[in-house]
C-alpha cells in the first residue's frame, strides 16, 4: 500500500494554480464532516460558492479521488486541499462509517491502474507542466491603496446606478409589451408563446434584468405542458406576476426591506452567499433537516439548476422549509446533485431575505449527511391546511411561485387519467402533475398517505410520501 | 371588485383582446386608471392563484387485489431497483428473481413497480396478485386474465396458470387419476398455443393407458406437425400398436451397424447426415429427426441393448448427441451419464438447438438431469451466456452442489478473473443465478475480485437472493 505525499500531489496537481487554489482551501473552518474509515478512505464536505458544499472523497491507497464540484481539473482543487490537508495533518479526521455517497463512489469506481501517480511522477520521460508546492507559499499579502480603492467604490456605485436605470427601462418596455399581449388576447398569446417571449426575454437581458427574462425564457416551455383548454388561463397568471413585479420594482423604496431583496433577486439582482453569510440579521434556523425533494433542470441561460428541498424536523419557531439552489454550466457535462432525497442533515441554514424565508443556504453543518429511512414525525395537518398555508405565504409575497406543501391522512386518488392528491373528505382536491401519473399510480392501493409535495399554483408534484406500506418517493 | 366578478366579467375581455371589447370599470384611482389593462391582468392573475382547483365530479373506483403475501424487506428494495433498471441487467437475473420471489412467497414493493415496470409486466405471474393487477391496469378488462397463485391451483382455475405450473399439476393429477387429467386437458384443447399444447400433451406419457388412445388418435389431425409427431409417438407406446413409426423408419435409413474387432466383434454404429446439412446445422436436423422415437425402440430396431447403443456409437458425436437427446427426454439418467462422458459438449450443443424442449417438472428429475449432464472441468461452453442460460431455464432455479463446485474450481471460471477484456456483466450474472445457497460465500469472495464493471450486477443479485431467502 502506497502513502499519499506532498511529491504525489505535486506529481497529481493539473497545474501550479490549481495547487494555489488547493493551499486556499486548507482551512479546516470551511470543511465539515471529515472523516476517515478504514483502507485509506478520507472524505469531507467543503463550502462551495453555492448552497451545498461539495462533497469530496479521496482514496490514499491508489490515491483515488472524487469531488462533486462541476471542475475540469483532475483532480479539482477541492480533492487536492483534502489529500493535502491529510498528509500534513491540517486537521482532525474523525473515525466513521462511509456515508452512502461515499460507498455509491466505492461501488462505482474503477480500480486502480496498475501504475499510480507516483509511479507516474517517477517516469521522467513523460513531460509535465513544472509543479511546486513550496511555491504556493510564496504569495505576497496584497497591499491595499486607500485612493484606488475609493475610485473602485465610486465606479461601483455609478455601475449600479446605471444597472437600476436600465432595469427600471426595462420595465417599462415589459409593460408595453404586456399591454400589447393584452390587446391582441391572452388566447392568441397562449397559442404561440415561444417568440414573443424570446423579443422581450432578450430586452430584458439587454436592460440586465436577466431573472425576469429567464422567468420569461421558461414561460413557453411551461404552457405547452399544459391541456389546451389550461393554457390561456396559465398565460394570465403567469403574465400578470411579470406585471406585479415591473409595478413593485418602481414602488421599491416603500416596500418593506425584506420584501426589496426579495423582489431585487426576483428581477435578477444576486447575493453572494459570502455576502449572506456576513449579514449577521440574516435569519438563521438550526434544527435537524430531512431532504424530501431534489429537482434537476436545465435553464435557457445554459445553466444547470438544481432544488434541495428540506424540512425540518425539530420542532421551533421559524420556518420548517427550505430550499437550497445551485447553479452548475450545462457544459460541465454530468454534474449531479451532490444531495439525495431522503438524507437528514444537522445544519444551521442562513435564509435569504424574505417575507416568506425559503432559499437558504448551509452556514454550519455538524457532520455528513446521512441516508435515513426512520418515520418522519409530521404535523397533524390535512390538504387543508396545506391550501391554507400556500394562501398565506401567497398573500405575504404575491409572485411566489413554488410553495411546499406538508400533509397527513391524504389519499390519492383518480378520475379517468387524472390523479389527485385529496383530503379524505375530498372537499379539496389537487391535480398532480400529469407525467408523475405512472408513478403515483401505487399509491392508490394505500389508505393514506403522508409526506411532501409542491405547489406551482396548477399543479402538484409529490415528493415524498409515508404510508403504510413504507416510504413512496425513495427506495 | 371581488375574485368572483374578475373571473366572469374581466378575464374573458383579457382573453379575448382588449381591441375587441373594452374592459369594465375596475373601480381604480385616477393615477392608475392609464394602466387599466395591466391592473386587470395581474389582478385577475393573482385571483386565480388564491381559487381552489375544483375538484372532479366523481372518482375512478378502484379494484386492488389484496396480496396476502409478505413485501420484500426494505433494505433490498434500492437495490432491486438499481439491478433491475440497470442496462446491464441480464434476463438470467430477472428470471431467478421471479422465480425466488414465487419460491419465498414474497412480492416487491408495489411502489417500485413504475421503475421496474419491464420486470413487472414479464414476470407477474410469479411476483403476487398486486403485480398481476399493476401488469393487467392497461389492459381493457374483456381481455385480463384472472389473479392466480401457483400454490392455489385447481381444476377450476388451471387454465389461468403459468405453463410450467400447469405442467406440473397436470403430471400430478395424472399419478391417482389418469382419465381426470385427460379430460381436463381435452376440455381446454382447442384454445391453446400449438407450444402449450405440445408441453402438455407430452404429461400423458405418465400414466399412459389404453384409455387414452382415442384422445390420441383424434390428434392424428392437429395443425402442429410437432403435437401429431408426440401423439404418434404415444401411441405407439401403447400395447398392440400396430403402426410403424415412419421416423423410426427415417432414422434407421441413416444409421449403418458396423462389426468391429478382429479377435473381439463388437458393434459399431454410424450416422450419416445428409450431405446437404452442414456441419452447424447438424445438431438441429439430428434434434428434428430423432424427436419422434424413443430409445426402446430405437435399440429393438437396431438389435443393441440401449445400455450398449452409446459405447457402439462412441466414435460418432453426431450419434452419440442423438442418444443424448432421446435419453434426456426420456429421463434415462444413467444413460445419459455415459452418453456425456463420451461426448463433453453434449449440453452445449443440446443447449444451441433445444430451446422448446418440454421442462421437467420435477425439481428432483431436473438436478439430476443437471447433475448428469453438466461436467465443467470436462468442458465449458464458447459463447457462456446462450449456454449458461439455457440450464437456468431448464433448471428454473441453482445448479447442483457438486456441479456449481465443479465450476468454481474449473480452469473456464478462473480465467474469468485475468481475462482481459473483464468477463461480460451477463456472464457473471448467470452463474450468480446459478449459484446454490451453499456456495454464495465462496462464488461472491471470487465475484468481488473482478472489475467493477464485471461484477457490480452480479453482486447486487446476491445481495438481493441472499436477503430474499433468509426474510423469508
Amino acid at each position: 500500500m502506497t502513502e499519499l505525499s506532498l511529491q504525489k500531489i505535486e506529481a497529481m496537481a493539473p497545474d501550479q494554480a490549481s495547487l494555489q487554489a488547493a493551499r486556499k482551501l486548507m482551512k479546516p473552518g470551511i470543511w465539515s464532516g471529515l472523516s476517515t474509515a478504514s483502507a485509506g478512505l478520507v472524505w469531507g464536505e467543503c463550502q462551495s460558492s453555492g448552497a451545498a458544499p461539495y462533497r469530496v472523497v479521496i482514496s490514499e491507497p491508489d490515491s483515488g479521488y472524487k469531488c462533486t464540484c462541476p471542475s475540469r481539473k483532475f483532480p479539482c482543487k477541492h480533492s487536492l486541499a483534502l489529500m493535502w490537508m491529510r498528509v500534513e495533518r491540517k486537521a482532525a479526521f474523525a473515525e466513521a462509517a462511509p456515508p452512502e455517497w461515499v460507498q455509491d463512489w466505492l461501488r462505482r469506481r474503477r480500480p486502480a491502474a496498475k501504475s499510480d501517480a507516483g509511479d507516474e511522477a517517477a517516469d521522467e520521460s513523460a513531460p509535465r507542466p513544472a509543479k511546486n508546492i513550496a511555491l504556493t507559499a510564496s504569495e505576497e499579502a496584497a497591499t491595499v491603496d486607500p485612493i484606488s480603492e475609493a475610485r473602485a467604490a465610486a465606479a461601483r456605485e455609478r455601475s449600479r446606478l446605471e444597472r437600476e436605470s436600465s432595469v427600471t427601462a426595462g420595465m417599462d418596455d415589459l409593460d408595453q409589451w404586456l399591454a400589447d399581449q393584452i390587446d391582441m388576447g391572452i388566447a392568441a398569446f397562449a397559442a404561440n408563446p415561444g417568440k414573443a417571449c424570446r423579443l422581450i426575454a432578450q430586452r430584458l437581458v439587454d436592460a440586465k434584468a436577466g431573472g425576469l427574462a429567464n422567468r420569461l425564457d421558461e414561460l413557453p416551455g411551461y404552457l405547452y405542458t399544459l391541456p389546451d383548454a389550461m393554457r390561456p388561463v396559465a398565460a394570465i397568471n403567469e403574465l400578470g406576476q411579470l406585471h406585479l413585479l415591473a409595478e413593485a420594482w418602481r414602488r421599491q423604496d416603500s416596500l418593506h426591506p425584506e420584501m426589496r431583496a426579495d423582489l431585487r433577486r426576483e428581477i435578477g439582482w444576486s447575493l453572494t452567499r459570502e455576502a449572506l453569510l456576513d449579514d449577521r440579521s440574516a435569519l438563521r434556523i438550526t434544527g435537524t433537516w430531512r431532504i424530501f425533494a431534489t429537482l434537476e433542470e436545465a435553464q435557457q441561460d445554459r445553466l444547470r439548476r438544481f432544488e434541495t428541498w428540506m424540512w425540518r424536523e425539530s420542532p421551533g419557531d421559524g420556518p420548517r422549509f427550505a430550499v437550497l439552489i445551485d447553479f452548475v454550466p450545462l457544459a460541465a457535462g454530468g454534474a449531479r446533485n451532490p444531495w439525495l432525497k431522503g438524507e437528514r442533515l444537522e445544519a444551521t441554514l442562513v435564509f435569504y431575505p424574505s417575507p416568506v424565508p425559503l432559499r437558504a443556504i448551509i452556514g454550519n453543518m455538524e457532520g455528513s449527511a446521512q441516508a435515513c429511512h426512520q418515520e418522519m414525525q409530521l404535523p397533524d395537518s390535512g390538504v387543508e391546511a396545506a391550501w391554507a398555508s400556500w394562501e398565506s405565504a401567497l398573500a405575504l409575497k404575491p409572485w411566489l411561485r413554488v410553495w411546499p406543501l406538508q400533509f397527513r391522512g391524504t389519499q390519492v386518488r383518480r378520475s379517468g387519467q387524472q390523479y389527485y392528491l385529496c383530503s379524505t373528505q375530498t372537499a379539496v382536491a389537487l391535480p398532480i402533475l400529469r407525467p408523475q401519473a405512472e408513478m403515483v399510480a401505487p399509491l392508490l392501493c394505500v389508505e393514506h398517505v403522508d409526506g411532501f409535495a409542491l405547489w406551482d399554483g396548477s399543479w402538484i408534484r409529490m415528493c415524498l410520501g409515508q404510508t403504510e406500506l413504507g416510504f413512496w418517493g425513495i427506495t | 371588485m371581488n375574485a368572483a366578478t374578475l373571473r366572469d366579467r374581466v378575464m374573458p375581455v383579457l382573453l379575448g383582446g382588449t381591441r375587441r371589447q373594452p374592459l369594465p370599470d375596475l373601480a381604480l384611482s385616477p393615477a392608475e386608471e392609464p394602466a387599466r389593462a395591466l391592473h386587470a391582468l395581474s389582478l385577475a392573475g393573482q385571483a386565480l392563484r388564491f381559487e381552489r382547483p375544483p375538484a372532479p365530479a366523481q372518482f375512478t373506483v378502484e379494484h386492488w387485489p389484496r396480496d396476502e403475501r409478505r413485501l420484500l424487506p426494505p433494505n433490498l428494495r434500492g437495490k432491486l431497483v438499481d439491478l433491475l433498471y440497470s442496462r446491464k441487467c441480464a434476463e438470467a437475473s430477472e428470471r431467478i428473481l421471479a422465480w425466488t420471489f414465487a419460491r419465498t412467497r414474497l412480492r416487491p414493493h408495489p411502489f417500485d413497480f413504475p421503475s421496474i415496470r419491464e420486470f413487472v409486466r414479464k414476470y407477474a405471474q410469479y411476483l403476487g396478485l398486486a403485480a398481476q393487477h399493476w401488469a393487467q391496469r392497461d389492459t381493457p378488462a374483456e381481455r385480463r386474465n384472472q389473479y392466480f397463485e401457483a400454490e392455489e391451483i385447481s381444476a377450476k382455475n388451471w387454465t389461468e396458470a403459468p405453463r410450467a405450473s400447469r405442467l406440473r399439476f397436470l403430471e400430478e393429477m395424472r399419478q391417482h387419476d389418469p382419465a381426470g387429467a385427460r379430460e381436463l386437458l381435452a376440455s381446454s384443447w382447442g384454445r391453446e398455443e400449438p407450444e402449450t399444447r405440445l408441453r402438455l400433451l407430452a404429461a400423458l406419457q405418465t400414466g399412459l393407458t389404453e384409455a387414452d388412445r382415442e384422445f390420441l388418435k383424434a390428434l392424428d389431425k392437429d395443425r402442429a406437425p410437432r403435437v401429431r409427431m408426440l401423439a404418434q409417438r404415444l401411441l405407439a407406446k401403447l400395447p398392440g400398436a400396430s403402426g410403424e413409426n415412419p421416423a423410426l423408419r427415417s432414422c434407421l435409413s441413416r444409421i449403418q451397424k458396423l462389426q468391429k474387432g478382429k479377435l473381439r466383434r463388437s458393434v459399431a454404429l454410424k450416422l450419416e447426415l445428409p450431405a446437404n446439412v452442414k456441419e452447424q446445422a447438424a445438431s438441429r436436423w439430428i434434434q428434428e429427426q430423432f424427436e419422434g422415437v424413443s430409445l426402446e425402440e430405437l435399440a429393438n430396431a437396431l438389435e443393441i441393448s440401449a445400455d450398449d447403443m452409446p459405447s457402439a456409437a462412441k466414435d460418432d458425436p453426431n450419434l452419440l448427441f442423438a442418444l443424448a437427446l432421446m435419453a434426456s427426454r426420456e429421463k434415462h439418467f444413467a444413460l445419459l451419464e455415459s452418453i456425456t462422458h463420451l461426448l463433453a459438449d453434449t449440453w452445449g450443443r443440446m443447449s444451441a438447438v433445444d430451446d422448446e424442449e418440454p421442462s421437467f417438472s420435477d425439481p428432483a428429475e431436473r438436478q439430476e438431469w443437471a447433475r448428469t449432464l453438466v461436467h465443467p472441468a470436462q468442458w465449458n461452453p464458447e459463447v457462456p451466456y446462450p449456454a449458461w442460460d439455457w440450464l437456468l431455464r431448464r433448471l428454473e432455479g441453482p445448479l447442483p452442489q457438486p456441479v456449481m463446485d465443479e465450476l468454481l474450481r474449473s480452469k473456464w471460471w478462473s480465467e474469468q478473473a485475468a481475462s482481459d477484456p473483464p468477463p461480460r456483466p451477463e456472464v457473471i450474472q448467470v452463474i450468480c443465478a446459478l449459484c446454490p445457497p451453499q456456495l454464495r460465500g465462496q462464488l461472491r469472495g471470487q465475484v468481488e475480485a473482478l472489475a467493477p464493471e464485471s461484477n457490480l450486477e452480479g453482486l447486487l443479485l446476491l445481495d438481493i437472493l441472499e436477503g430474499l431467502e433468509s426474510f423469508a
